[in-house]
């Protein structure tokens, strides 16, 4: 049975959810809460979201491109019924209590109605100004607008000789019955071709004309008397058609080439008819600059198509670029501004401070050449209130200011940048295209340092915490440098290595192996050698001796921190901060905020990366439900659909095509008009049309209109990139009633008219063949249908311990059948094995109370001393057996499984181990710490050896990540209980991540000494003098060695994963080497696994502590219930089918496929189950038979484009079901 | 010269029959794109692409078109730069090469290749 927890519905409650911050983390929490059925609002104050994560090159340790997996969360995100996007915006404050608040939220003023813009970026082109203009005052409101006169002139010099007819011109005449006589035309002419004698009316000799516009220009505002022909886009307005000569030059000159004034007269139009200010006049030796009244705005310059002006040389007014803020300053934007390629919403913002329009009423450019309509200068902002159930704060962090630190030459050094600045660097869509300059003179650096903990581990401007993610991001930027160019020597100077998260080290080595020199070291200062412009770096080495290198970039690894604006918001939020900023939370509720209701994830809850950030922000996402679980459901947008037309067997084909102009991102280069033509005489298409924005909110309404007008029965797009808008289009033709996969899309923006642009004639040849193409095919289209499956709202939890009790507690809190499987006789796990939490808190009691909300709850059926030992069928509908305590078994459903298997402490026989009392674990000590304090008073040296059987090829090759805080909390809890003992803790690297620093800096504040070894050089020598242990380490700060002769010596030994081969085979779950579970993506899905519903959280994942453990099984429930909250799972209809008819059994499909899906029926023909298939097509590519098919790939298909490649074929009947 | 993009969820659904057909129907160069190594979305689909263009190679030696018309290429959605070079790198292998036999035959001096992408 089927039951179903969609339909509750509880009035004290608001089932919906405000969450703030629209980075990865808050994307990740809004699409898990509207997916599990609760309406959600996003609020961001960037123009879009993205966050950080937009603005990174590649991500670590996998070298994933950061866009391209960001990419499609951004497009789900926008394009989700449930999530309402409010960027821009703020949140003013918060009222109410849990389950039930208000909240104002201000959105600012766009001046972009966001509802008519389809983000084509015209308007970003169009606009000509590019810096932060010096406005005049306005005049006051009785005072008449004047123009300001120049009394400061100089002459830019140089002109390149010109004959009329040279550029595109336009046509300039004298209207004879507004000329006013007075010659102003006569004396600006510099070529002759104004006849004028006095009280007579001047004419334009268009042979003499060279289109300069200077006679235009010239002509008094009063009388207008000269009027411009042959001018595209002067209907628009003036500085539309300036744009557009402006390009149509710099086309026909086959580029944008530096060089003499060209007497194109754009400058000065641009200056005295746009932007009303006049600074600009032609003269003989070239341009004539008035320099006191120049407004600084740049709009001269970015229409000159020779680079003729520098802005610099126009006026003594200081230069204030406009920078572009995602690109971190390191070039130049527009007023109205598209975020970034990219970005959701895809609408720009016109930033009221630059823009000219706006501050002195003059250009409005954009509003001109805006096809909809949407420039609006008169938005202002607005206020509104939301009531929502529970809040998520995500707003992330901002990085150090590196200025705090004058030693290194920030901001006074040009070839000193920030980490973040050389992520843009790197970035293919950053402001150098993906080339490694330095900024200060465009050379290609080839020794680049990168200077670690910068506003991190320093007590000095209260950053005591550590930035956990830059040990690793400073490698990714090192390596992926050299794979830019390899001849790029780069040197990391660090601390410690802390790469303490999965596969951390791993990527540390492959780093190494790939030229990165690791140099443990603290640079003292940074000098610039003012003549070359590089970089002498100071710092002592293992020796001691000072050493100077040079280098010729140097990259700050700037640590995070919390922006003073987000402090400020919580505050209105009324939720707690610490010393640093970061929320203050509970370790055993690690989500919480201060305030009920109110959950916290990212990195303002401390520092961490991306995969951390995404763990919490589903954890938060389980948080802020469990709360109004009750009201699931109530606030969700449905969204009615007319019945799909069933196809007959014999309906004739009736194609519509539409090809879009994007504005002029497509019409400028592709004859759009001739492709529809075109499409028209192919066979079977019925309709064709070319909309200005085919996606537009009227376009998609005509398109279905047309739809039911027509008959049309299958539709082609020609636009831009499937990957965006393909959903919106199938979308359209399911409201029309035609099956969705009647579809498909050319892109000819991306193809043809970004590629082509010097060539539109080849453009629009191919742009007409893609169309074709793409008519071929859906000629062969096939209607699919998405099928349906019931989902069974259970979660199956294999494993007992904090992870798997935390966890089926959640699920139960948010209405779920929990079914909770542990194979030991009680619930707890390793924790039951450990004392404190790092926070010193004791962990017995947490257990029980855990233990008890598990054994308590009546949704949670407990099976101990049991086992999986079957699980069939899939996603929402999983079949499960059970062996129970008793022997016996039982077979349960469930929608979803997750597992938590959990960690033990590894005990390697080293060092004495398991032979010597004195030998013990920190997890021994732990226990003699809590059962017998008293010997401690007993003891007066201790030793503890960190990465014990860690970090080596022999043992555990890899860093169990808890050992470090570990013995920094034991060491503090010793001291604690004698304060005279001697603690020496041999280490490598400390890896006390984030906040945990401040411990191990409490620890040596303590007295406890940290000496480090290198394995390669001076491992450690514990053998016996006596009955005493003798400990031989070499101390690198005293450069010798020393003698230990402690009463205990504690091994940090890591953690090994629980034996999961079984359980790993049974669920086709990956594991990696050292038998810890793959997730399903490193980066984006933490707590998925690769088969679908099945679902990781704790340490089966990875080693961790207590709080990153529930957190994850709070995000892992999170994701569960994006499942279990649903009634039926709609599957995708591109799935494989095999026809039985012609099916061999040969088991090659069985072979072939990567996820085992195909399997043998009784009725000896292969079969797939479409709710497995993924949906490749390795098996329709292998199948001997030919018998296996999948939809929209059929071989139908790709025959069909391939056949109409050079001419229109006949096509073949079309294929019905 | 000038390329059509074909689109395809994985590389792994190409087969033999469907590059050769590409040259029938008039390419004089055949592209397969696919995921980088050990980093296919779809688990190994890019490894028997590999495998059938090679096979698709061989026929076209034998057949006397030149293995060089038809090449595999591996890059991540994030290489836009890359994959401008490889196409430009191709593109010129094949002006090199001339027109295909086949549009030799037919006296169609179109000079054009097929390309198929693998999108994930």
């Amino acid at each position: 049975m089927t039951q179903s927890v969609n339909k509750q519905q509880s009035p004290g409650v608001t089932g919906a959810v405000l969450v703030i911050g629209g980075g990865i983390g808050g994307m990740q929490s809004a699409l898990d809460l509207a997916e599990a059925g609760f309406r959600v609002y996003l609020v961001e104050s960037a123009p879009a979201i993205g966050g950080k994560m937009a603005q990174l090159d590649k991500t670590f340790p996998t070298n994933d491109c950061s866009m391209c997996i960001v990419s499609p969360k951004l497009v789900e995100v926008g394009r989700h019924r449930n999530i309402e996007l409010l960027t821009h915006s703020e949140v003013l404050g918060l009222d109410g209590q849990a389950g039930n608040f208000t909240a104002r939220i201000a959105q600012h003023a766009r001046y972009v109605d966001a509802d008519k813009c389809t983000g084509c970026g015209l308007c970003e082109l169009a606009c000509p100004v590019t810096r932060i203009s010096w406005f005049a005052e306005p005049p006051l409101p009785d005072e008449k607008k004047k123009r300001p006169k120049a009394r400061d002139k100089t002459v830019l010099p140089g002109v390149a000789p010109v004959s009329p007819g040279d550029m595109a011109v336009w046509t300039f005449t004298v209207d004879a019955e507004r000329c006013s006589r007075c010659g102003a035309c006569f004396r600006a002419c510099l070529h002759g071709a104004v006849s004028w004698q006095k009280k007579e009316i001047a004419v334009i000799n268009q042979d003499r004309c060279i289109g300069c516009g200077a006679c235009y220009a010239a002509c008094p505002e009063q009388f207008q008397a000269i009027t411009v022909d042959q001018a595209p886009d002067l209907d628009k307005s003036l500085g539309a058609a300036l744009y557009a000569r402006s390009q149509e030059i710099i086309k026909q000159r086959g580029g944008r080439l530096r060089g003499d004034c060209i007497r194109c007269g754009l400058c000065v139009l641009m200056c005295r008819k746009v932007m009303e200010i006049g600074a600009l006049t032609m003269v003989e030796e070239g341009i004539e600059v008035g320099r006191d009244i120049c407004q600084v705005c740049g709009a001269c310059a970015s229409v000159c198509p020779v680079e003729f002006l520098e802005v610099e040389w126009l006026t003594d007014k200081p230069v204030r670029p406009l920078l572009n803020a995602f690109n971190e300053g390191l070039n130049l934007r527009k007023p109205v501004n598209i975020l970034y390629p990219q970005a959701v919403p895809r609408v720009p913002v016109i930033d009221a401070v630059s823009c000219v329009r706006l501050n002195t009423g003059a250009c409005g450019t954009c509003q001109s050449v805006c096809g909809v309509g949407a420039i609006d200068y008169d938005q202002v902002e607005r206020q509104r209130e939301i009531t929502i159930g529970s809040v998520i704060f995500s707003p992330g962090i901002e990085v150090f200011d590196a200025r705090m630190r004058g030693e290194f030459g920030y901001g006074v050094y040009k070839n000193v940048v920030t980490s973040i600045e050389f992520e843009r660097l790197l970035s293919a869509s950053g402001p150098t295209s993906g080339s490694v300059v330095r900024p200060g003179d465009g050379k290609h650096p080839r020794t680049i340092a990168w200077i670690q903990c910068v506003g991190s581990r320093d007590h000095s401007c209260n950053r005591d915490y550590c930035s956990s993610v830059c040990c690793m991001y400073a490698a990714k930027e090192a390596f992926i440098a050299r794979e830019h160019d390899s001849s790029i020597e780069p040197t990391i100077f660090y601390i410690d290595q802390r790469s303490f998260g999965k596969n951390f080290d791993r990527y540390i080595n492959r780093v190494q192996e790939n030229q990165v020199r690791l140099v443990r070291a603290m640079v003292s200062r940074v000098f610039e050698d003012p003549l070359t412009g590089d970089l002498e770096l100071r710092y002592a080495d293992d020796s001691g001796a000072v050493v100077a290198e040079v280098f010729d970039l140097v990259v700050l690894s700037v640590g995070l921190q919390v922006s003073e604006k987000n402090k400020e918001l919580a505050g209105r939020l009324g939720i707690e901060l610490d010393g640093f900023g970061f929320a203050r939370t509970d370790g055993f509720t690690p989500l919480a905020a201060s305030r009920p209701g109110v959950f916290v994830s990212g990195a303002c809850n401390g520092p961490k990366d991306i995969p951390e950030t995404v763990s919490e922000a589903s954890g938060a996402a389980q948080a802020a439900a469990v709360g109004i679980a009750g009201a699931r459901g109530s606030q969700l947008v449905r969204q009615e659909l007319p019945p799909e037309k069933v196809v007959e067997p014999d309906e004739e084909l009736r194609i519509g095509v539409f090809v879009c102009h994007c504005g002029s991102n497509i019409a400028s280069v592709v004859d759009v008009a001739a492709v529809a033509d075109y499409a028209r005489s192919l066979p079977h298409v019925v309709f064709a049309d070319h909309p200005l924005y085919t996606c537009s909110q009227d376009s998609v309404e005509r398109i279905r209109d047309l739809i039911g007008e027509h008959n049309l029965n299958r539709v082609v797009v020609s636009a831009c990139s499937p990957r965006t808008h393909e959903p919106l289009f199938m979308s359209t033709l399911r409201q029309a009633g035609i099956n969705k996969y009647f579809f498909d899309m050319a892109n000819i923006r991306d193809q043809c008219s970004w590629v082509h642009p010097l060539e539109p004639e080849k453009a629009t040849e191919k742009a007409k063949r893609l169309m074709r193409m793409a008519v071929a095919n859906v000629s062969q289209a096939e209607p699919l249908s998405e099928l349906e499956f019931a989902v069974e709202p259970s979660l199956l939890v294999i494993g007992g311990g904090v992870a798997g009790m935390s966890a089926a507690v959640e699920a139960a809190g948010q209405g779920f059948t929990v079914y909770l499987v542990e194979q030991q006789e009680e619930l707890g796990g390793q924790v039951r094995q450990l004392q404190r939490s790092l926070d010193g808190r004791k962990f017995a009691p947490y257990l029980e109370s855990l233990r008890q909300r598990v054994l308590g709850n009546e949704r949670i059926r407990v099976f101990t001393k049991a086992a999986l030992i079957e699980q069939n069928g899939f996603v929402g509908s999983f079949d499960s057996e059970i062996m129970t305590a008793s022997g016996g078994s039982r077979t349960i459903r469930h929608g979803a499984t997750l597992v938590a298997t959990g960690a033990r402490e590894y005990r390697p026989a080293l060092y004495g181990l398991g032979e010597r009392d004195e030998v013990v674990t920190q997890t021994d000590l732990e226990a003699i710490l809590a059962r017998e304090p008293r010997r401690v008073v007993g003891w007066s040296s201790i030793v503890m050896l960190q990465c014990a059987g860690s970090r080596c090829s022999e043992h555990l090759d890899y860093c169990s990540r808890n050992c470090c805080n570990q013995a920094v909390k034991n060491s503090l809890h010793l001291k604690q209980l004698n304060p005279d003992i001697r603690i020496d803790v041999l280490y490598r690297d400390m890896r006390c991540y984030g906040l945990f620093e401040l411990e191990y800096r409490r620890a040596r504040l303590a007295g406890v000494n940290f000496i480090r070894f290198d394995p390669q050089q001076h491992t450690p020598q514990v053998g016996v003098a006596g009955e005493r242990l003798d400990i031989v380490a070499f101390d690198p700060s005293i450069r010798r060695p020393v003698t230990l002769r402690p009463d205990l010596l504690v091994l940090s030994t890591g953690l090994v994963p629980n034996d999961t081969e079984e359980l790993a085979t049974m669920l086709r779950i990956p594991r990696n080497e050292h038998n810890f579970f793959i997730e399903a993506h490193a980066k984006l899905r933490p707590v998925d696994l690769a088969s679908e519903g099945v679902f990781l959280a704790g340490t089966a994942h990875g080693p961790k502590n207590v709080s990153e453990t529930i957190v994850q099984a709070q995000a892992a429930v999170a994701r569960a219930a994006t499942i279990l909250a649903k009634d039926k799972l709609t599957l995708s209809g591109v799935f494989s089918v095999v026809d039985p008819a012609h099916c061999a059994v040969c088991l090659t499909c069985v072979r072939a496929c990567p996820y085992g899906v195909p399997v043998i029926t009784e009725e000896h023909t292969a079969y797939i189950n479409p709710a497995l298939c993924q949906g490749c097509g390795i098996c329709v590519a292998e199948c001997p038979a030919k018998t296996i098919t999948l939809g929209r790939f059929r071989d139908d298909n790709l025959y069909a484009k391939l056949g109409s490649y050079q001419s229109a074929e006949p096509i073949a009947e079309p294929r019905s079901a | 010269m000038s390329i059509s993009i074909v689109l395809l969820p994985c590389t792994g659904r190409i087969e033999e029959a469907v590059l050769l057909r590409a040259f029938e129907k008039g390419a004089d160069g055949v592209m397969v794109i696919g995921c980088l190594e050990g980093d296919c979305h779809y688990v190994n689909g890019n490894i028997r692409a590999r495998a059938r263009v090679g096979r698709v190679a061989g026929i076209l030696e034998t057949i006397g078109f030149g293995p060089e018309r038809v090449r595999m290429y591996n890059l991540s959605a994030g290489e836009g730069a890359a994959f401008a070079r490889f196409t430009g790198e191709f593109v010129d292998q094949v002006q090199t090469l001339g027109p295909s036999p086949i549009n030799l035959a037919r006296g169609q001096q179109n000079q054009e290749s097929t390309e198929e992408v693998a999108a994930t």
